[in-house]
């Protein structure tokens, strides 16, 4: 498969199969997509329809059982343990859908934490923190432990901490799902603007019409494939 | 932030921390009580044994140890005193003539062997005067005064003011005997010794034995223990007469020194099992917090965090709580110890231990007994916390947020 350079996100022929005793379980039965820089796309489905597999295996959290990723034209199925690691911090951001804080750190803690592994020098990183609180909302709440904030806030601090070490892509696995619908309708606004701000590109799987609605390409995933791809909004690199 | 991290991740679980805490603290503390007991009860005897006794070096004819002779003497003692004189470590010393012989009281007799000593010196070495248990030391050259252990005055059914003759080869041949007056009855705490030694002044004992000034031993005491054997190796060194030996009480009293280590040998039993428990302690809870906090490490793997650096977190989270029971541990056991070292444990009726009897036992205050803990227990809680941590390190992010 060639790479464009403007292709952020390539896969090719992904497979994914969970085994469970001798019952092998397919979640992504070859799955071809190529996500370009800037993008604002809805990954959708129903459950067990394989938006979170795909997404992990973007992001080098789960390898595929067949298939190859290349993200920034690097093969990222094909790396392991540090280079990973380091790759996966550098250049992706991840959002979750259960916030996924680090309990012993406080909200500036936790959105510092990245930075500090990247070896960014103190005062550069709690300059950043201070204005990306700012961005997201959260002036004056840097110091908050994760229970103290409520679940809209934690779901801010998850989305400053994706996106303060300033990686290309952000994966976000249904990050509105546990909001209600104000905050979960401010903080895509607060993504939407980031994204045409900073360039920064954002895959989500979501259930969430306000999600869908705000994208610029629909993926839905239907057993593990891709039934329909949809694009609603040109992106101006494609 | 990673030290910040694990500090919070301690306290995080109060109650856990601190039964796993207690159970390092309770490990260590027990281990430095110990070795300092242990230590101080050693060396509480190796001292009567030595000090009371034997003193702590002896400077003898090369020979003289394993094959003991009337024959083999230090032939110019006031030579060797010089050169202890010069030695500032040495604390004292004293000259003896030592020879079997008989020695018979009324219709009694026994073997014995003659001891001759300056009882001056000898008080100040070995505190030969406490040792009177009944009667007096026995007065100066000339006198034929002698002081007989209370074994022996059994034995004799004699005691102060009563004749005791002595029989033994002279070193010039002929038959030695004469007539002494028995002054005082001692007790050395050693029953062996006390059913055979009979004391006399030094220049009696030489007169008797026809030595001149000839002497078999010089006993010498240093103040401490430890610093024996290079006292003794810097004696030998500047020794004047190259037929002379400075032998450590380590050497001449060989089997009571391989009997003491054999009984420190028991101290290693016990670092095992405060090992096993520590770790057993430290494994359990480090294992439950590991397993409980997968979905966390997942997180933490998931946002770039590499495997070691979780493995890091794990063990920095041990470590913290190792050295915090460590810290209050070292203030209860050093200050036991402290107290036990300058106080002591009083025995009513009296500690025997190979034939020496002793009153009061004390603990030690050294660096020995707190290095061994803190090394077994901060080891062995590190190394029981390894597998854990590795399994955290090894958390696949996928899986735990899947699963959890």
């Amino acid at each position: 498969m060639t790479n464009h350079a403007s292709d952020l996100i390539v896969t090719e022929n992904l497979r994914k199969d969970y085994r469970e005793d001798d019952i092998v379980v397919p979640a992504v039965r070859g799955v071809d997509l190529v996500i370009k820089e800037r993008e604002f796309t809805a990954l959708v489905g129903p459950s067990g329809s394989g938006k979170t597999t795909l997404l992990n295996i973007i992001s080098g959290l789960d390898s595929p059982t067949e298939g190859r990723v290349w993200l920034k034209g690097k093969p990222i199925s094909e790396m392991k343990g540090a280079e990973l690691s380091d790759f996966r911090r550098d250049h992706i951001g991840f959002v979750f859908q259960a916030y996924n804080l680090i309990p012993v750190l406080s909200a500036e803690e936790n959105i510092e934490y990245i930075m500090m592994l990247q070896g960014v020098p103190k005062n550069e990183r709690r300059e950043r923190v201070r204005k990306i609180l700012g961005d997201v909302g959260l002036q004056g709440m840097g110091r908050r432990m994760p229970p103290k904030l409520s679940g809209g806030q934690q779901q801010r601090v998850a989305i400053a901490r994706a996106m303060v070490s300033r990686p290309g892509l952000i994966l976000a696995d249904e990050p509105t799902a546990n909001l209600d619908s104000e905050t979960g309708a401010a903080l895509l606004d607060i993504m939407r603007e980031l994204n045409e701000k900073t360039g920064m590109t954002f895959l989500f799987s979501t259930h969430d019409r306000m999600v869908m609605d705000r994208a610029d390409r629909i993926i839905t995933l239907k057993d593990g494939r891709v039934a329909r791809d949809e694009i609603r909004a040109e992106n101006p690199i494609r | 932030m990673v030290l910040r991290m694990a500090f919070r991740n301690v306290l995080r679980q109060k109650r856990r921390s601190v039964l796993t805490g207690l159970t390092i603290f309770g490990g260590f503390t027990l281990a430095v009580i110990f070795i300092g007991w242990a230590d101080g009860s050693y060396n509480n005897i190796i001292d009567e044994f030595t000090r009371n006794r034997l003193g702590h070096i002896q400077i003898q004819e090369k020979t003289y140890f394993d094959r003991p002779s009337l024959y083999k003497t230090v032939d110019d003692p006031k030579a060797v005193s010089g050169v202890l004189k010069g030695i500032p470590e040495v604390e004292s010393w004293s000259p003896r003539v030592v020879s079997a012989a008989l020695a018979a009281s009324g219709d009694k007799s026994a073997g014995i062997q003659i001891i001759g000593l300056d009882p001056e010196r000898e008080a100040e070495t070995t505190r030969f005067d406490r040792k009177i248990v009944r009667g007096r030391l026995m007065a100066g050259p000339g006198s034929k005064e002698a002081v007989i252990g209370r074994g022996l005055a059994d034995i004799l059914k004699a005691g102060p003011g009563d004749d005791l003759a002595l029989l033994t080869q002279a070193a010039d041949g002929s038959i030695a005997e004469d007539l002494f007056r028995i002054t005082g009855v001692l007790s050395t705490g050693d029953d062996m010794s006390d059913r055979t030694s009979v004391h006399l002044n030094l220049k009696d004992a030489q007169n008797l034995l026809v030595l001149g000034d000839r002497v078999h031993q010089i006993v010498v005491t240093v103040p401490a223990l430890g610093r024996v054997p290079a006292v003794a190796r810097a004696i030998d060194r500047d020794l004047p007469d190259p037929s002379l030996r400075a032998v450590p009480w380590q050497d001449f009293a060989r089997s009571f020194y391989e009997a003491m280590q054999a009984d420190k040998a028991g101290l290693w039993v016990m670092l095992v099992v405060i090992v096993v428990i520590v770790g057993v302690g430290v494994l359990n809870t480090v294992l439950m917090s590991v397993l409980e906090r997968r979905r966390e490490y997942g997180l933490l793997k998931a946002v770039g965090t590499k495997p070691r650096h979780v493995v890091r977190l794990v063990l920095l989270e041990v470590l913290i709580l190792s050295l915090t029971a460590v810290f209050v541990g070292s203030l209860v056991g050093l200050g036991v110890n402290a107290f036990l070292a300058e106080h002591g444990i009083k025995f009513a009726e009296g500690l025997t231990y190979g034939g020496m009897e002793f009153g009061t036992m004390r603990s030690e205050l050294n660096a020995r007994s707190f290095a061994i803990p803190l090394v077994t227990v901060l080891a062995s809680a590190l190394l029981v916390s390894l597998v854990p941590a590795l399994r955290a390190g090894k958390t696949d992010p996928a899986r735990t947020m899947r699963l959890h």
